[in-house]
């Protein structure tokens, strides 16, 4: 067994045991939204290892979650079959943006993608008939396995996780093998990768497809398992969350992304939670204000994420005396 | 449906000219750093905000406006200094990704300074609106078309007639030249993100009377502004200006033809059209990098 297969083991061990450990309904929901974050930003992840950065990443995974939620509510179709059916739908409609976005020189495709994120938000919002409009979409079935719901926390728990770590492996074997090598090759110098005979435009097509996969399956998941979708969720401000959470765990670093997505989902509850006792006026997306100021520090300071930044760190310091790397802030 | 026109043209104008003038700070930016400045507009915001603040403390409108520009210029400053500058010479993704967290910063702390209530302004000089081309022009309108026409007056009279602001353009055309004759690129740097907070905290002061300041206007000018800039091919300032007033225009059209809600999604769509179409320029730009 390598020492990759051995962590990704022991995590699959923590994983499984931790309900056993923390079993409020409260902390299992946290987990599985942590698992839906995680697969999104895996996918943002496999993106960011050809160098491209998505700000449309929340309307994939708001396509994967209005597709599914309406293919199952309104044609009563099992909703295992609608979130595949999702999922694949909106790698098509990634396509469908990559063909002309793709060519664009990388900032160019940042704004492209928000734009994208923009309309597909609009339409999710003004589409009332097929959407619902800002008051979203009700009675969205359930997901069960031979007549068991799949409804509670615990059981949502093993599903979302079990995925979430299948979606691990699998962005682990396309970076580590020949797509892998083409994708740093491309982050290094398009050109230079080029003149390699890489072919930049398919690769970067791959990822990006997948990338929109990764969402779509999320979101599909999202309203099986919360019931209930209304736009909010997939806006914007949402795709720069799973940006911040990518930007963490370093956007070009797998792991990071389990990392990020867990420590960007915990520091929001606490600030929702906190932040109110110290500005007790404040409502709204305050805690913008706190992701801002963190989104700027780690560019500056640990621009390949916390945890490469930590090793770094510690490896620097180390000459001068043993440090134990942490995870910190600077 | 023609009857209208006169009108959605008007508004168009009017917004468009409010948009031109942030359009204009994004493509100072991006010319002399390369850097598309995302926090461009919670200039307006601030600038607008602190504006509406001042003169509940009974300062005149003039004298209020005077400070909230120099203070947004400040805010710009240190906007380059602490979260640009420290990154000078990164990834231009790392550099955009830094511009959208001082944005979401900015936003957060004007949202715990100011609450979320919309606050006002009243008009420069009151009085009944005038009747144009069949059309009506609030006063505000007429003070927001022929404040940015001047401001971009004068910023073109800066650029071209002046040393500072030959130096400036030197810089946008070949920041390593510059260096060798004795201009300092992260000087100028600086300027670029001072002058450029000016503009948006003077577009965000006019427009307020018309359309109320919040916290979190500075996102939709700011985009707007920003699709207006690549209509213009983000490295050329007349054109962004020109952008500017068709942002204006077809979001006043889309929003009095179609669906009102569907203007939003049209801007973003030109966007789109023209990023697609305008490759050409669109990576020229992109291609020219800092020395």
């Amino acid at each position: 067994m390598t020492r990759r297969g051995a962590g990704l083991a022991l995590l699959a061990c923590g994983i499984a045991g931790l309900p056993f450990l923390a079993s409020s309904a409260y902390l299992l929901t946290v987990f599985n939204i942590i698992g839906l974050s995680t697969i999104v930003t895996l996918g943002l992840i496999l993106l960011g290892s050809s160098g491209q950065v998505s700000l449309g990443q929340a309307a994939f995974y708001g396509l994967g979650a209005y597709g599914s939620a309406l293919l199952s509510r309104d044609l009563g179709w099992s909703p295992w079959a609608t979130i595949a059916i999702a999922t694949a739908a909106t790698a098509g409609v990634a396509y469908l943006v990559g063909v002309p976005t793709l060519r664009l020189a990388e900032h160019f495709f940042v704004l492209a993608t928000l734009g994208f994120g923009i309309i597909v938000n609009v339409l999710m919002v003004q589409l009332v008939d097929v959407t619902g409009g800002a008051s979203g979409l009700r009675d969205i079935p359930g997901l069960r396995i031979a007549g068991v719901s799949l409804a509670a926390d615990r059981a949502f728990y093993y599903l979302v996780w079990g995925l979430a770590l299948a979606a691990l492996l699998l962005a682990q074997n396309i970076t580590s093998h020949r797509t892998g090598r083409a994708l740093r090759a491309i982050l290094g110098s398009e050109v230079g990768a080029a003149a390699l005979g890489v072919e930049v435009s398919r690769y970067k097509m791959q990822v990006f497809v997948a990338s929109a996969a990764y969402a779509a399956l999320a979101g599909g998941l999202y309203a099986h398992y919360i019931r209930f979708i209304s736009p909010s969720p997939f806006s914007l401000y949402a795709s720069l969350f799973f940006l911040i959470m990518a930007v963490v765990g370093g956007l070009t670093n797998i792991w990071g992304g389990l990392f990020g997505a867990a420590l960007i989902t915990i520091l929001d509850q606490v600030i929702r939670a906190q932040v109110p006792r110290v500005f007790p006026r404040v409502g709204g997306e305050y805690q913008t204000a706190i992701y801002g100021i963190l989104l700027v520090l780690i560019m500056i300071f640990f621009p390949s994420g916390i945890v490469r930044g930590a090793l770094d760190l510690g490896r620097l310091l180390r000459p001068v005396g043993p440090e134990p790397a942490k995870g910190g802030s600077a | 449906m023609l009857a209208l026109l006169p009108q959605l043209l008007l508004t168009g104008i009017t917004i468009g000219s409010i948009y031109a003038l942030i359009a204009l700070g994004f493509v100072l930016i991006y010319g002399v750093t390369g850097i598309l400045n995302f926090a461009q507009g919670e200039f307006s915001m601030l600038g607008a905000l602190v504006c509406a603040t001042l003169l509940a403390w009974h300062l005149p409108l003039a004298t209020a406006a005077l400070i909230s520009v120099a203070a947004t210029c400040v805010l710009g400053a240190l906007t380059e200094r602490l979260a640009v500058e420290p990154a000078f010479g990164a990834h231009p993704l790392t550099l955009i990704i830094i511009t959208f967290g001082v944005s979401m910063a900015l936003r957060g702390l004007a949202l715990m300074l100011w609450g979320a209530d919309p606050y006002a302004l009243p008009e420069f000089t009151p009085g009944p609106p005038l009747v144009l081309l069949g059309g009506v022009l609030v006063r505000q309108a007429v003070w927001a078309i022929g404040l940015s026409v001047a401001v971009v007056g004068a910023l073109f009279t800066f650029f071209v007639r002046t040393v500072p602001g030959a130096a400036v353009r030197a810089c946008a055309d070949n920041a390593f030249a510059c260096r060798l004759v004795g201009i300092s690129p992260r000087r100028v740097s600086l300027a670029a993100f001072t002058l450029s907070a000016a503009l948006g905290a003077v577009a965000g002061i006019v427009i307020t009377p018309i359309t109320g300041a919040t916290y979190d206007m500075g996102l939709g000018l700011g985009l707007k502004g920003f699709v207006a800039a690549v209509i213009g091919g983000l490295g050329n300032a007349p054109a962004a200006v020109v952008g500017g007033y068709l942002v204006g225009i077809i979001e006043s059209l889309a929003t009095g033809y179609l669906v009102p809600g569907y203007a939003g999604a049209i801007t973003f769509l030109v966007l789109l059209a023209v990023l697609f179409l305008q490759r050409e320029g669109v990576l020229h730009g992109a291609q020219r990098r800092r020395a």
